[in-house]
């Protein structure tokens, strides 16, 4: 016996220490079980957006609001810049169909608070000269922002290690099962055993098979995301940039996409972002390959060929590294958070797929309020059990 | 006077001595843990020439030895490379104009 608590988080990482947190601070005994180090899965080999021109209106583009006034709050709370920053964004838009589609998804957007417009061209280029030549317009967003996902993990698991949060490393779970008291009783690789009444599983991409080892289903597919970093430059244009092709591709279904057989099969979509290193990370794929987080030179070549081809300067700029991440999906592109039926006390908190840093604060908040007994009506559409015929039918 | 520990140990990212041993201090004890938190090694040299020196510090104030300490991963690039050396006619958008 390793200990007994209110409640196990199980995964460290920024899902996971935000439930921590916000548990810990309604008064909870966590401890947080991670299998591997500090930042080891996909909340550390990511961009840093807080970004809210790719959310479709409805739930997603909501929580982000929230989560954005929680990450205000949480500078204060932490006591930590937490690399926040609000650069703005542009999404760049090539021809005439994508301009219609924008058009359509920004009105929308604005119709939600998003302050969002498009850009004529000459005024994409005074906030971006180094544009090649082939883009007609763009949207732009001042609200898009980013936090640094390395400070703000350690900083919640600081400030919660304060408060008596327990954090565990290295502890791969092996499994969970009830004990005679209802308690769920979840072991580690080390043989060592953890009780508590309610348990959090937010493993991100492995939510499916941490969900299994205590009975309970949930469909999350691994996606990786290949990354590169650049060094130290100056700044290439005022703001964040992403193109409006794959964004397209996501709002239309049967849409046409004029796109290259390597290109869909790595899922390729430009997003370029400055780092609080002054540096930049450029994205990034989407790849189905399984659990294989390593990077590949047809990834890196694919990201710098199509990054060079829209911001021709960056060919003279030095990359240092490259990273990749499982992004965890789920069937309908929105997390599952919430209490499984007949499985009193587990609860899931995962498949934020490319929102995890975006909605990691207002998760944490919303999971603890669930366990502390408060409800959220809106949080019906989140829920675990919105699959449950999926479930039967597989089994 | 104190102890100084305020030079830098990476000095591509400017991290300092002090900086790192208060993560280690913390609970943090492995070359990525440490890299992560204060961006040592993070930087254009991406830790070749700090990674074995917060290795021993590490292995100093945990009594890990430092075998352990230093079993990293390295990924590509090896040393840091212009994009225009992986760049390739007719790649993704390469054809652009």
């Amino acid at each position: 016996m390793a200990g007994s608590y209110d409640v196990i988080v199980i995964g460290g990482g920024i899902i996971g220490l935000s439930c921590g947190y916000y548990l810990t601070k309604q008064g909870k005994r966590v401890a947080v079980i991670e299998a591997g180090g500090f930042a080891d899965g996909a909340s550390g080999a990511c961009d840093d957006m807080i970004l809210f021109q790719s959310k479709k209106p409805g739930i997603n583009l909501e929580l982000a609001f929230e989560s954005l006034e929680l990450y205000k709050s949480l500078v204060g709370e932490l006591d930590d810049s937490l690399g926040f920053a609000n650069y703005g964004g542009m999404v760049l838009i090539q021809n005439q169909q994508e301009l219609e589609v924008m058009e359509e998804f920004v009105t929308q957007q604005q119709s939600y608070g998003l302050d969002v417009k498009i850009l004529d061209r000459k005024e994409m280029l005074r906030k971006q000269p180094f544009l090649s030549d082939r883009f007609i317009a763009s949207t732009y967003s001042p609200m898009d922002s980013q936090a640094y996902p390395f400070a703000v993990m350690h900083k919640l698991s600081g400030k919660g290690r304060k408060l008596g949060m327990q954090v565990i490393h290295k502890s791969p779970v092996t499994g969970i099962e009830k004990d005679g008291n209802g308690d769920y009783r979840v072991s580690t690789g080390q043989n060592l055993t953890y009780t508590a009444p309610v348990v959090v599983n937010a493993t991100g991409a492995w939510a499916g098979k941490v969900a299994a080892l205590a009975g309970a289903y949930v469909p999350m597919e691994p996606r990786r995301g290949q990354i590169i970093i650049t060094e130290k430059v100056p700044a290439v244009g005022e703001t964040n940039l992403w193109t409006a092709k794959y964004l397209v591709s996501k709002l239309k279904s049967g849409f046409e996409i004029d796109s290259t057989e390597e290109e869909k099969r790595l899922g390729l979509g430009f997003a370029f972002t400055r780092t609080e290193g002054d540096s930049y990370l450029i994205g990034s794929t989407r790849e189905s390959v399984g659990y294989d987080k390593r990077t590949t030179m047809e990834g890196i070549r694919a990201i710098i060929n199509q990054a060079v081809s829209i911001v021709p300067v960056l060919k003279d700029v030095n990359f240092i590294r490259a990273i990749a991440g499982l992004r965890p999906a789920t069937p309908d592109g929105k997390m599952i958070l919430g209490e499984h039926a007949g499985m009193k006390g587990f609860y899931t908190a995962a498949g934020h797929e490319g929102d995890g840093i975006s909605l990691a604060p207002i998760t944490g908040k919303l999971l603890a309020d669930m366990v502390c007994g408060t409800t959220d009506a809106r949080l019906g559409e989140l829920s675990p059990n919105r699959f449950a015929k999926d479930a039967k039918e597989v089994s | 006077m104190a102890e100084d520990k305020d030079f830098f140990i990476c000095r591509c990212e400017e991290v300092t001595l002090r900086e790192i041993e208060q993560v280690i201090d913390e609970g943090y004890d492995t070359l990525d843990d440490v890299k992560r938190i204060t961006r040592a090694g993070m930087g254009l040299c991406q830790g070749r020439s700090c990674s074995k020196v917060i290795a021993r510090i590490i292995s100093q104030k945990t009594g890990k030895p430092i075998e352990e300490v230093l079993q990293v991963s390295y990924r590509f690039p090896v040393r840091t490379e212009k994009m225009k050396a992986l760049e390739q006619e007719g790649g993704s958008d390469a054809t652009d104009n």
